[in-house]
């Protein structure tokens, strides 16, 4: 397993972002559902090594980030696409994909060519040069996706990927999504429902900080039979299972 | 033709050799010293950061002249360093850096980049500082650069080889904390030195207070420092030398 945790638990104030969560994950695409604030991005965070948990045991990639060797040799494997990508508007597209790729360990004479297949793979090949202040969110966001993935990590976590991407970007996400899910675990955070219909192989829902269901998306599709509420049936079996959990907090 | 030729292989191929560009000889020196390519492309591109640098700057440069204000204040003296660190670490931390949850993600531990950028913040002051002593000086005469010179060998000398000594030990010890405890435990022991050697044969002259601030006031310490700097420099060189099978 890439990622295993265990009881994990993460307050913030006093207040747990993240509560009791306990998960495995092996590779392929893993989606993370939940509406805003249900712990994703601090779940996420974790993950990614920023953050230590308040409480609980994490292992990723079967190594404890809690000492800093084990947690620098995990984020060399590790690729991080964060909700909100700060990127130097001076840099141009390759200067920021290989700034990272240097910081992520990567042997220097294997960065060139690890930062051209990057840039190609998210087909900013023509933005190469241009400065980051110049891009669209869009084309932005494929620069973050370009350097998550430079490194050809093991483990990948996306936070919201999609945002600023249109349709047709999207679509090119997913399949690259599924194509990386075959070797790594990627972890993707979303609240579009559509995005883990289509490429994720699994997928968990968090409210409140714990997670509430953890099956395939056809077992979570299952989950919505006769609930009115969604425009599709994942849709349909989301808002079910947030219901019910809804109404086991409140009894 | 040949049909199992892999385009897109041989397009990255080309990609890789067109858009790359070679790291200059500052940068080279820099990763071979640090044993890190991506700590010496943190420590290259640190001013072109420029609002981080600017306020970076701005700090260290306003401290400095607060503890030629305060001369004879041993408190000021002491914190500045403390400050100024502390004002370097908020311009390139979560409240200015754009991209900081991101560099807090990678191998190269964000303690070490701070490290070096605090580095390149002191030192690059440094020699833009004995730069414009150098232009007053030829411009105005001796007596107009007074100022400036006493700003950058009272205050950015001492530090840039306090910082130096500090990354010199954290990268030779593989240990952010340990470079900053080495730092920290040099800065004081030196201030500590020249107040007792004050005390003993009378250099400085004056209370406790003159005597702690010599570490900084004393201008015969200058060269002192600038050697202590060269020195860790020869050991890290040589503790980080390139070692067989190793980049």
């Amino acid at each position: 397993m890439n990622i295993e945790l265990t009881d994990i638990t993460r307050k913030f104030g006093g207040h747990p972002a993240v509560d009791g969560v306990t998960l495995d994950v092996g590779p392929g695409v893993f989606g993370l559902l939940g509406p805003n604030g249900a712990g994703k991005t601090s779940l996420l965070r974790m993950l990614a090594t920023i953050v230590p948990p308040s409480a609980g045991s994490l292992r990723l990639l079967e190594r404890n980030p809690g000492t800093p060797a084990a947690r620098a040799q995990i984020r060399r494997r590790l690729g991080y696409l964060p909700q909100n990508l700060g990127y130097y508007p001076a840099f141009t597209v390759v200067e920021f994909v290989e700034y990272f790729a240097l910081l992520k360990e990567m042997p220097a004479s294997q960065v060139p060519k690890a930062v051209a297949a990057a840039v190609e793979r998210v087909d900013l090949g023509a933005k190469a040069k241009a400065k980051l202040r110049t891009l669209s969110g869009g084309m932005l966001r494929r620069v973050g996706i370009a350097q998550a993935i430079v490194n050809d990590p093991e483990l990948l976590l996306f936070d919201e990927p999609t945002a600023g991407l249109d349709p047709e970007q999207r679509v090119a996400f997913r399949t690259l999504m599924r194509d990386l899910g075959q070797h790594a675990t990627v972890v993707v955070s979303t609240h579009l429902v559509e995005d883990v219909g289509a490429a994720c192989s699994e997928v968990a829902l968090m409210a409140a900080g714990k997670i509430v269901f953890r099956g395939t998306p056809a077992e979570l599709t299952a989950r919505g039979a006769g609930h009115e509420i969604g425009d599709s049936p994942l849709e349909r079996g989301y808002s079910a299972v947030l219901a019910t959990s809804r109404k086991q907090v409140a009894a | 033709m040949n049909d199992d030729i892999d385009l897109d292989r041989v397009w990255v191929n080309v990609a890789a050799e067109v858009w790359h560009r070679q790291p200059g000889r500052v940068e080279r020196t820099a990763a071979r010293l640090l044993r890190s390519p991506g700590l010496a492309r943190a420590l290259v591109t640190t001013p072109s950061l420029l609002l981080p640098w600017l306020i970076a700057s701005a700090v260290v440069l306003a401290i400095g002249a607060l503890t030629q204000a305060g001369a004879g204040q041993p408190l000021v003296w002491l914190i500045a360093p403390a400050a100024a660190a502390v004002g370097i670490a908020y311009a390139y931390g979560p409240g200015v850096d754009p991209a900081w949850e991101l560099s807090a993600s990678m191998a190269v531990s964000d303690r070490m980049v701070l490290l070096t950028r605090a580095v390149a913040v002191f030192a690059v002051n440094a020699v833009l500082g004995v730069a414009a002593s150098a232009a007053s000086a030829a411009a105005l005469g001796p007596r107009a650069s007074a100022d400036t010179a006493q700003l950058t060998f009272a205050w950015l000398l001492p530090m840039a080889a306090v910082c130096g000594l500090t990354l010199a030990v954290a990268v030779a010890a593989r240990s952010a904390g340990a470079g900053a405890g080495a730092g920290v435990a040099a800065w004081i022991i030196v201030v500590l030195m020249r107040g007792a050697v004050g005390d003993g044969i009378g250099v400085g002259g004056g209370g406790l207070a003159v005597r702690l601030t010599g570490a900084i006031t004393d201008a015969n310490l200058y060269l002192p420092y600038l050697a202590v700097a060269a020195c860790c420099a020869v050991i890290v060189g040589y503790t980080t030398r390139p070692q067989r099978g190793l980049q």
